[in-house]
Formats: C-alpha cells, structure tokens, sequence
C-alpha cells in the first residue's frame, strides 16, 4: 500500500510526552536519543522500536535495512511482537512494499500471529484489513480462519465466509504452493457443500447458523463449486429446491439463474436450459413473480435456441411459442422496453425454428413467416433509432428470394401514401440502410461461369442488379449513393421535413451520409488492414472515393456534432490519412477520460508514435492521463476497494472485482501506453526517464502473462452483415491490440533498454575486471533470453496476422539483432571467423532493404492518386506510409546502435584490459561495423525524406489539390457517368452553401 | 434488444454507449467499484445485444452520519440515486424508469424512508423523468456543481434535492410540497 494512506501511528498512551512530541513532530533526531535512553532504562522492547522507526525516517540506507533486519529476525524466530510495534514498522516500512520487500514475508506474518493469539480483539479485524490491502492472502487466510473459530456462532456472518472465499482465492492464486493449492480447494467447496446441505435440509435458518441465507452467500457456493467441484454437483444443486435457480427466482433473486444458464450454456445443457428457461417464464405468468422478470431477450433467446436442440425439438419449439403468445397477450401491461423484447423474441424464435415447421407459402402474399414476423416488428419499432440494428441479424439469415419480398413487397407498405413526410424520410433512410447491407450479405451473389476472355475478378452475378461483380457489387452500391444523395437533397430542400428533424429519434441525414460515405469507402476497395495489406495506401485504394466520403462525413459532422458514431469514423479516416492533429482535434470533445480509458483509447493512441510522435511529446504529453489512470487504479497490489467489498459481505464482487484487477494489471492498452511514449520520446533523441522493465505497471509480466486487449468497438456505426468484417476493421492502419504484440513491443523495448544501458558515472569499482566480467555475462544472458523469446512470439502461428507488415520486419530485425549481438559478444577471438554472424547480418540487411523499398517513395513507382503526374510525392504520403517510414526509422536505429554497442564494448574492453584478450573477433567487429554504417545511411534518407515533406506540406495549397483529386477529373472519369461524384458534390456542396462556410475540411491541413 | 443484470467490472470497458454522451460523467475506478463493492445490488446495467451496455443505475443505501443526528439536515436511513443513465439510441423506452423502479423495490427491501438524488436544475429532460415517477423538489441545494452545464459565463449551478417516499414512509414525513422555496448550501448535504 502506498505511503499516502498510512498515518503516522499514534504511540502508546504509557510513553512520555517528551518522547510523544518529538515523534509527532518528525523529529527523528531527537526520537532516536529519547527513546535509545528509554530502552536502557526502561527496558521495553517499545522503545527499541521506535528507535529503529525513527532511525529508518533518516536518510540512510543502513538505518532502513536495519529495521527490515529486525522484522526478519522476528518473522524468523516466530516471535509475535506487540501490536503497537507491529503498527510503527509497518509504517515504518510503507515505501518498501512497493519494491522488493513483500508483505507476505514480513509484516503478513507478524500480523497473523498476533491476530492468532488475540482474535476477539476488535484490532485483528485491522490485522485481517492490513494483510488484505496488501493482498497477502496467505497471511489474511490465517486471520479469517482464527476470526471465524473465534466468532462460530455469532450472528455476524461475515466471518465465516471470509474465511471460505479467502481459502477459496488463496486456492487459486499463484501466492499458493501447489502443495497446498488441493487442500485449500477442498477446503472451500467442503465447507460450502456443509452449509449448502444445511440450508436445504432446515426449515428456518437462523443468522446464527453456518447455512447458506443472503444471495451473496449462495452465489459464492455456486461460484466456488463450478470452479472446484464437478459439473454433476452443480447442476443437482441447480435442480434443488431451496437453493436452485427457479427457488431463488421465487424469492426475488435473478443472479443465480442468470449465472448457471451461462455455466450450463458453456456445458451444453440444453435440456435443462430449456426446463429452467420454461418454469422462469411460467413463474412470471403464473404471477409467482413480477410479470417480466425475467423476460430479458438473451432468455429468450437461450429459451428458443435450447428448444431447437432438445431431443423432441418439435414439441419444444412449440411450447416455447405457446409460452411467448401467452406473453404477447400481457404485452400491454409491460413498459415499452419488455414489449420490445417481446417482439424480439417472436422474431427469434420465428428464426429458430426448422424449415419444415414454417409453412412458406402460408402468407397470401407469398411471403414467407419469416419475412412477415421482420415486416410486423419494423412496422412498429422502424422509426426508432435502434431499428436497423434489432432486425440486421435477422435480415441476413433471409434468403435471397425473402430479401427482394422484404425490399420490395414490406417495406414500402410500412406507410400509406399520405403518411406523414418526416416518417417516410425516416423509413426512406432504413431501406438505404438495408440496402446497403445487402451488398454486404453473399446471398445476393450468385457464382457466374466465367466464359474465356472476360475479366477475372468478376467471378459472380448479382442477383438484385444482375450485373456481373466481384464480391461487391459497385453498380448497386452506386445506386444506392444516387438514391442516398437524391434523398439527402430532398431532406434539405424542404423547410417542412428540416424543421420536423429535432422531433426525430435521429437525423435521418445522418443515416444517408452514413450509408453514402461506407459505400464509397467501399468502392475506393478499402480493404481490413492485415498483414497482406500493401503498406501505401493508394496501391490498393482509389483516391477519389475514398475522399470523398472524408468530404461527406466531414460534412455532415459539421451538421450533427453531436453524433459519437460518425465522429470517430472521422477520427479513424484521418487517422488512416495521416491527418493526425486533426483526427485529435476531432477525437478530444469524445472526452475519453479515467475508468473507460482502457477500453477507447486505442481507438486513438494505437501506433500513434508512428503517425506523429510530436503529438505525444510536447509539453502536455496526451498520453499522461493514461498513465496516471494505471498508476492511480493500480498503485496498490490489491484491486481497487476491496476491504469494501470484504466488509459489505459482497462475496461475488470480491471475486470479479479480483479478476477484473488481474486484467487491468495485464491490460494491452497499459503496455500500448508504455511502449507509444517511449518510442515518441526516442524518435525526439528524449531522455527516456527508466527501463521499462523498472515500471511498476510491468512488475509481473513475463513471457508466459496472456496480456488482455479489450478496446471496445461498440460505438462504431456497423451497417456490415455478420458475413464480413466490421467497419472498424476496415479503418484501422493494421491489427489491433494483441497478446503476441504487446509481448514483442514490451520485449523490444527491453532490448533498446539493454543497449542503452550506462553505468553511472561516479561508479569506479575497486575490481574492475571481475565487474566487467559479470556485466559481460548479465548481456549475454539478457541477449539470450530476449532473443528466444522474441523468436518463440514471432513464430507462434497466429503472430502474422497481428502485425503490419512494418512492424513484422521491425520485430524481425529486433530479433535478428539480438541473435546477432549474442553471437559477437560471445565468439572468441580466436576462433575462425563466426559464420553464423554473417547470415544473421545478411537477413538483416535484407529485412532493411525490404522496408525502404516499401517505406521510402522513390524506391518504387507509386501509384498514387490519380493526378499524381502533376503533384508532388507527398500529396500521397498518408498514414499506412507514415507508419511505414516510422517502423524503418525505427528499425535503421536499433541496427545502428546495436553495431554501436558492439564496438563501444570492444573499446572499453581495450581499454580496461590492455592484453586485448578480451575484445572482440576481428571479424564481428568488421561485420558490426558495416551493418550499422547501412543502417545509418538509411536513418539519414528516412530525415531527409521527412525534411523534405516538411517542406512540401509547409508550401501551402496542397489542400487544393486534394479537392482537385476529390472532385476534379470528373468529365473524363468513368465515375461521371453514373453520377456518383457529381451527387456527393450536391451533396457536400449543397450542405455547406446551407451553412454558408467554407468549414472545416481547410483545417485539415494540420498534417502532423 | 435489452437483458437487466446486475453490474460486473468489465461491464467498465463497455460504457462507451453511455458515456460518450456529454451528459454522462465518467468517474474514477474507485468510484465505481465502490458502489458495486458495497451495494452490488444497487449497481444494476441494461445491456443490448452486443454486450455494450446501453444503460446504468448507480445507487446506495446509507443515512447522514451519526454526528450530524440532531442537525436539521440529517438524513435518516434511505437510498440514493448517485448516477442513472440511458444511452441516447435507447431512450424512451422505460429502460431508465425500470433501472429507477429496481432500486425502488431494493429500497422498499431495505427499509428506507425514501429515495432521494441531485439533479441540475437545468436538466429538465431528467427532472421531468422523475418527476413522472413520483418524485418531487425537497430542497434546492445552491452552486452544488462547480460548473454550468449550459452557460459556460456561470461559474457554478444548482441541484433539485428530489425525493419519493417509499413504503415505511406511511405518513410522508419525508416529503413536501414547497421544495423548491427550501434552499441550503453545498455544506448542508451529505
Ligand atoms: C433521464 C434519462 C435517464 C431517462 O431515461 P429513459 O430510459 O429515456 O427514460 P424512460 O423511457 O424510462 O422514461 C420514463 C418517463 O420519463 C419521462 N421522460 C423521459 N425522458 C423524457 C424526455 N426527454 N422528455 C420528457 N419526458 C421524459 C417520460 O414521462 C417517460 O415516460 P413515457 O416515455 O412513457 O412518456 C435519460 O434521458 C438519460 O440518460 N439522460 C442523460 C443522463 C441524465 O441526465 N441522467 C440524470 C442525471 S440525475
């Protein structure tokens, strides 16, 4: 625990006031002489220690190792020393927990015995507090077992069960020994089975009895028991009156059963899924509890699917429809929301059942239940703003003769001719919605026999506009963008429906821009940035589409500022662009601040040291509050307010609020936020303030810690089928967050540590040899364990794909370097020339070449926007080549001060040993030395290059020539002819006129 | 669309929903785990289909603190609602009515006198809300929040204290009809 919480401890009431004052005070000097004088009078061991406190508040590191000597020898000795000393080393001692001296070892003991030998005192409650905000669990086990023989029968209740779920964390945390990890185990789970049996086989419990009363307690049971026991035990419980899941529905209690469907669901339980799922929803009816208790959608759901997988599926399937009209009927007692879920569930179970239970044909109109059930939901839900999400799902499980009966029979019935304007806007914009995901659903293609000489990529039909495609129909997405647009003109031409807008769930120009700008993002052939992705944006992507909806998205965030989703579409647009001081102008009013940092700030501060390390460093760095928050919310070893949780009796939050800690501390966006300021701060020549390793953030995490990602997509809009990607993988500048690469990031940033590691200066040890020696063989063995475990994440199956090409070749190199290191260092002089080194430096230099070949643009042709001939290079430097240039910088660097290190150790070794003996190979220096004059050689184009575009970006008017390429060659450009260009120009323009200014898109400029 | 379930810490790295809203604070992690460590019943989410959660009730159960017993400000034994929210694309839908009901029935549980919370004087969307649930203005708390949600000219803001009465509340001793003419000072409220 951090030093801010411990008070200074008052000192017993017998000491004089003399002695009292000076300790208040901080007089330590003084303290030391009255209470060394005390000791020898009074012979008090007191006194002894608070000498020794009050010494250790001196500078001094032999007065502090003093007082640590003293507590070890009482640990050792199994002395229980009063709590009075105990409470003035533990002050005494609070810097030190958060380094090197573990709690457990020292102060842990001390307080369990002393809790062991006085447990009714109300102070082995703060022994229990203590040892817990500290987590030493071993230690607080002690105390609650002692607490809880103390307390057997009081109606305090806590006790006992502090001792259950601390046996039960011990049991599962690594500070147990496997020795003992069994026994605790089944120490839990006996004592709850016990008070399990008690429960179930006693009429009325008392708080005086160890059975099982508050749902806090019972949910514990069950949690201990699906970690410990076996699956039969659990689900016989499930099934038992007092204590299942339908009992404790009966008194209110809606944990349990929500808890054990998840656990039977993982088991594949469906029959009991099904029985639970039945009774829950009859005790509603019934009226046993509240009607819709627990009418969620994700019951109806496990309900409806767990029906289709019984034995006698048909039977259950209808009983759950029976079930569901018997809820329809009551439908209009329940809030809107239930009504809702009701409605969802017809759909659901509508799509769960077999084919042959739905009569195709049974609807007049031909259409088939399934079409029917989406018709009637959007004709009462489509006007709100969640409408197109609720039915997505469903919507692409049709097939494709369902999808042209819900386009073209349902949905312009919805409405009557003479509906109200606004409404069939609203409705106009969910068909471009639907639309649009149509093209995204396979069921509209259909494969087309490809006959010699016609063009290869077109390898299907569409079957909506029977045009020959690829995989994406262009013409209808360009139809779409017409219709979009037409309405989006109508929209604004029209006083009535613009003034009828702010009474609308959403603006439906919102919708139109959103469905224009994804499906010119998708002709520009945006692709998901993975690996095989090329590392220059205009390779694969066309210019001009692609800019044009920035253009339109821009636009309409202009219109609707207000809008999260569309704003960080915007946010990851320029950030793709390399318009990265715009993309933060952008991103800072989302205001992404303390506890949901961990989940969106990737979604901004991902491989952004690439993009613009500038924005990172200057003198309010960005990252600061990111890192505050992980040292804030992990500062001590405990999660975050357990001793709330341990005495409110919240059993099941002790226990998630302990996995949740264990997550953050191993959280990718933590080490993202170590590695991005590091490598902004070198890419500047800063001074990189410790070693990574030496962060308390990174303490525990080695190779073997499974680093969890966990940014949160949800705010991004998603008009995509299941069928493929998300958007957000589309506009990302490469894989997200992953285990493998916060690994190689965190290890790459050791290796840069290793090599920049100096001794301090004022260091002259009296053996210089042997330090020299042992330093030799610290490197190597650093060296060797780096780079074995950068080539076991570099090689694991998956890694690949979780990585830009860049980085790839930059871990690579890394990898390479410390193999190649490790050769040099350690080869003899006299042996023959390593050639083992030389294939090594030769990847090395091929990885290089590779990079800058892709990286720098006049290595190759680029292809460019299209008026490329006529702008310079960098018009078309965005920021997949950006983060390209940064990995080559990044990677020119660390081969040249690798080849430095190697050649500086050989100098110091000439020098401090004159025999040369122990310098290196002749060869190995040759080698070192040519590798890092290539790699300087390619560090200084990679300046000249960024020099250069410095200067082309400061020439002004690059932003016309941007619009140029947007809109420009739009007459001989095959785009004009079905008008889609011309109708985001309307549209843009149209919109912008409205706003009279020439807005924001001019600020773009700000490249970073 | 929407399952009720009590609050989990990694609900934490789903909020964005919620909290991308200006309207919606953000809190330190403490400040959530303290609620769910103490009053995890209280803690209770709507979450839509993806897991993201699209609405949240924050609340506990508490009176003022001893010392202050005999002050005319002491608040006997009640629950409190410190955060509701609903995300935009899921309003309207009873959804922030039913997570205020739960914490009702928990209160009604639990014995209270009544439900209380603070809310801007200005949010007439939220006051209107409570207001068709039985709540009403027990005090005006004056410059309650640091900043103006609407005037940025305006250093500081007000707060309704409102109240419901719940069940043990028989007589509506804890409740009145002239609210809004009762003001006290930030210092005045727990
Ligand atoms: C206040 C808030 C929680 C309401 O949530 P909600 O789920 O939309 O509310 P409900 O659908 O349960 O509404 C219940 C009733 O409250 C009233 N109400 C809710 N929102 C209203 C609004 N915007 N205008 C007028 N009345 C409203 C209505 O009477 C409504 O019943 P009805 O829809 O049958 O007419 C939500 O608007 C919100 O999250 N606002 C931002 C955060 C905030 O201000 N929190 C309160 C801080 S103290």
């Amino acid at each position: 625990m951090s030093s801010y919480r411990y008070g200074r401890p008052a000192l017993k009431s017998t000491v004089d006031v003399q002695l009292q004052t000076a300790f208040s005070d901080g007089n330590w000097s003084s303290v030391v002489r009255l209470a060394t004088k005390r000791a020898a009078t009074l012979k008090d061991p007191y006194y002894e220690a608070i000498k020794m406190c009050a010494q250790s508040q001196l500078d001094g590191t032999l007065e502090k190792c003093a007082m640590l000597v003293a507590i070890d020898d009482l640990v050792k000795a199994k002395k229980t020393p009063d709590i009075d000393t105990i409470e003035l080393y533990e002050w005494a001692c609070r810097d030190f927990f958060d380094y090197e001296v573990e709690y457990a070892d020292t102060l842990g003991p001390l307080r369990a015995r002393w809790a062991k030998a006085n447990p009714g005192s109300p102070l082995a409650l703060q022994c229990l507090q203590s040892c817990l905000e500290n987590w030493d669990l071993v230690s607080a086990q002690q105390i609650s077992t002692s607490l809880d023989k103390a307390y057997a029968n009081t109606s305090d209740r806590r006790y006992m069960f502090w001792n259950i779920i601390l046996t039960f964390l011990l049991s599962i945390s690594p500070q147990c020994t496997d020795a003992s990890r069994k026994v605790y185990s089944l120490l839990a789970v006996r004592q709850l089975e016990r008070a399990a049996d008690l429960t179930e086989n006693s009429a009325k419990l008392e708080a005086t009895d160890r059975g099982l009363l508050t749902e806090e307690e019972i949910c514990l049971y069950y949690r201990v028991l699906h970690s410990h026991g076996t699956k039969e035990e659990f689900i016989s419980r499930l099934k038992s009156p007092k204590l299942g899941a339908i009992g404790q529905l009966k008194d209110g209690r809606k944990v349990l059963f929500c808890e054990g469907l998840d656990a039977l669901e993982k088991w594949g339980e469906w029959d009991l899924i099904y029985n639970l799922c039945r009774e829950a929803l009859t005790l509603g009816l019934e009226g046993t509890t509240a009607p819709f208790f627990v009418c969620d959608l994700q019951i109806w759901r496990k309900f409806a699917s767990a029906a289709s997988k019984t034995a006698d599926s048909d039977s259950a399937l209808a009983e759950v429809q029976a079930t569901l009209k018997k809820y329809v009927d009551i439908k209009d007692q329940a809030s809107a929301m239930y009504k809702k879920n009701i409605s969802l569930a017809l759909l659901e179970t509508t799509f769960r059942l077999p084919a042959t239970a739905l009569n195709p044909n049974h609807d007049n109109a031909g259409l088939s239940p399934r079409v029917v059930q989406i018709g009637l939901f959007l004709d009462q839900y489509f006007e709100r703003l969640s409408a197109f999400d609720d039915v997505k799902s469903y919507v692409a499980e049709l097939g494709f003769d369902e999808l042209k009966k819900l386009m073209e029979d349902v949905l312009p019935k919805i409405l009557d001719e003479d509906a109200d304007k606004a409404r069939k806007i609203v409705l106009k914009a969910l068909e471009c919605k639907l639309r649009y995901l149509l093209t995204t659903c396979p069921q509209s293609l259909s494969p087309q026999p490809v006959v010699d000489g016609e063009t290869k990529d077109k390898l299907f039909q569409c079957r909506i506009c029977a045009n020959a495609t690829s995989l994406l129909c262009e013409s209808c997405l360009k139809k779409l963008l017409v219709d979009a647009s037409e309405t989006y003109k109508q929209i604004n031409g029209d006083k009535e429906l613009l003034a009828a807008i702010p009474r609308l769930d959403k603006d439906p120009r919102l919708d139109l821009a959103l469905v224009m700008g994804t499906s010119l993002l998708k002709l520009s052939k945006l692709q998901p940035r993975t690996s095989d992705a090329t590392q220059s944006l205009w390779q694969d992507v066309e210019a001009g589409p692609f800019l044009q909806a920035v253009l339109l998205l821009d636009t309409q965030l202009r219109e609707t500022p207000g809008d999260t989703e569309l704003r960080l579409l915007l946010v990851q647009l320029y950030l793709l662009l390399g318009c990265v001081s715009y993309a933060y102008q952008l991103w800072t009013p989302l205001d992404v601040k303390r506890t949901i940092q961990d989940s969106l700030s990737p979604l901004f501060f991902d491989r952004i040291s690439t993009l613009s390390p500038g924005l990172i460093q200057g003198p309010r760095p960005l990252m600061g509050p990111l890192r505050n928050f992980y040292e804030h919310s992990l500062r001590d070893k405990s999660p975050v307010r357990i001793w709330d949780a341990f005495s409110a009796g919240s059993y099941t939050s002790i226990l998630d609020m302990t996995e949740f800690d264990g997550n953050l501390r191993r959280s990718c966006t933590m080490m993202m936020t170590l590695v991005e300021e590091r490598r902004a701060t070198r890419c500047y020549g800063g001074k990189i303030d410790c070693e990574i390793e030496e962060y308390i953030l990174t303490e525990n995490i080695n190779d073997d810690t499974n680093l969890v990602g966990k940014t949160d997509y949800g705010p991004f809009p998603n008009l995509e089928s299941v069928h493929g990607p998300s958007i957000h993988e589309y506009l990302r500048l490469g894989p997200g967050l992953s285990n493998e690469r916060s690994h190689l990031g965190f290890l790459s940033e050791q290796y840069l540590d290793l090599l920049s590691y100096k001794p301090p200066k004022d260091y002259k040890p009296a053996n210089a040899s042997a330090v020299a020696l042992r330093d030799r063989e610290y490197t190597l063995e650093t060296l060797t364990r780096l780079s074995s475990s950068m080539t076991t994440f570099l090689h694991a199956p998956t890694t690949p794909s979780l990585l830009t090409p860049a980085e790839h070749t930059y871990y690579t190199t890394l990898s390479l370097l410390s193999a190649a290191l490790l050769i040099a260092l350690s080869t003899p002089r006299s042996d023959p020339s390593p050639k083992t080194l030389s294939m090594v430096t030769k990847s090395i230099k091929t990885a290089l070449t590779t990079l800058r070949t892709t990286a720098l643009p006049h290595h190759h042709p680029r292809p460019g926007p299209k008026p490329s001939s006529s702008s310079p290079a960098w018009t078309s430097y965005t920021g997949t080549e950006t983060h390209a240039l940064a990995c080559l910088h990044a990677t020119a660097t660390a081969i040249k001060h690798s080849a430095a290190f190697v050649l500086t150790f050989h100098d110091r070794e000439l020098a401090r040993d004159r025999s040369g003996r122990s310098g290196l190979h002749r060869d190995v220096l040759a080698e070192m030395k040519a590798l890092g004059e290539v790699a300087g050689k390619s560090a200084a184009e990679v300046k000249g290059w960024i020099q250069k575009l410095k200067e082309g970006l400061a020439e002004g008017g690059w932003l016309d020539r941007v619009l140029d390429l947007v809109f420009g060659d739009q007459n001989d450009d095959q785009d004009g002819e079905d008008g889609v260009a011309r109708a985001v120009e309307e549209v843009v323009a149209g919109e912008r006129a409205r706003r009279s200014g020439r807005g924001g898109w001019w600020r773009v400029g700000g490249r970073a | 669309m929407a399952n009720f379930r009590r609050f989990r810490p990694d609900d934490l790295n789903k909020l964005s929903k919620c909290n991308l809203d200006p309207f919606t604070e953000t809190y330190e992690l403490g400040f959530y785990l303290q609620y769910y460590a103490k009053w995890p019943s209280l803690f209770q989410v709507a979450e839509d289909q993806h897991g993201n959660i699209i609405g949240y009730i924050m609340g506990k159960l508490e009176s003022s603190p001893d010392v202050y017993r005999f002050s005319e400000h002491y608040l006997p034994w009640h629950a409190h609602i410190t955060a509701v929210t609903v995300a935009p694309e899921a309003r309207r839908l009873g959804i922030g009515k039913l997570l205020t009901e739960q914490l009702e029935v928990a209160a009604d549980a639990n014995d209270a006198w009544f439900v209380d919370l603070f809310v801007r004087v200005t949010n007439y969307k939220a006051i209107t809300f409570y207001k068709n649930m039985g709540y009403s203005v027990f005090r005006v708390v004056k410059d309650y929040y640091g900043e103006h949600s609407t005037d940025p000219s305006l250093s500081s803001e007000d707060a309704y204290d409102m109240r419901k009465p719940m069940k043990r509340d028989v007589k509506k001793e804890h409740v009145r009809d002239d609210g809004e003419k009762h003001e006290v000072d930030p210092s005045d409220v727990w």
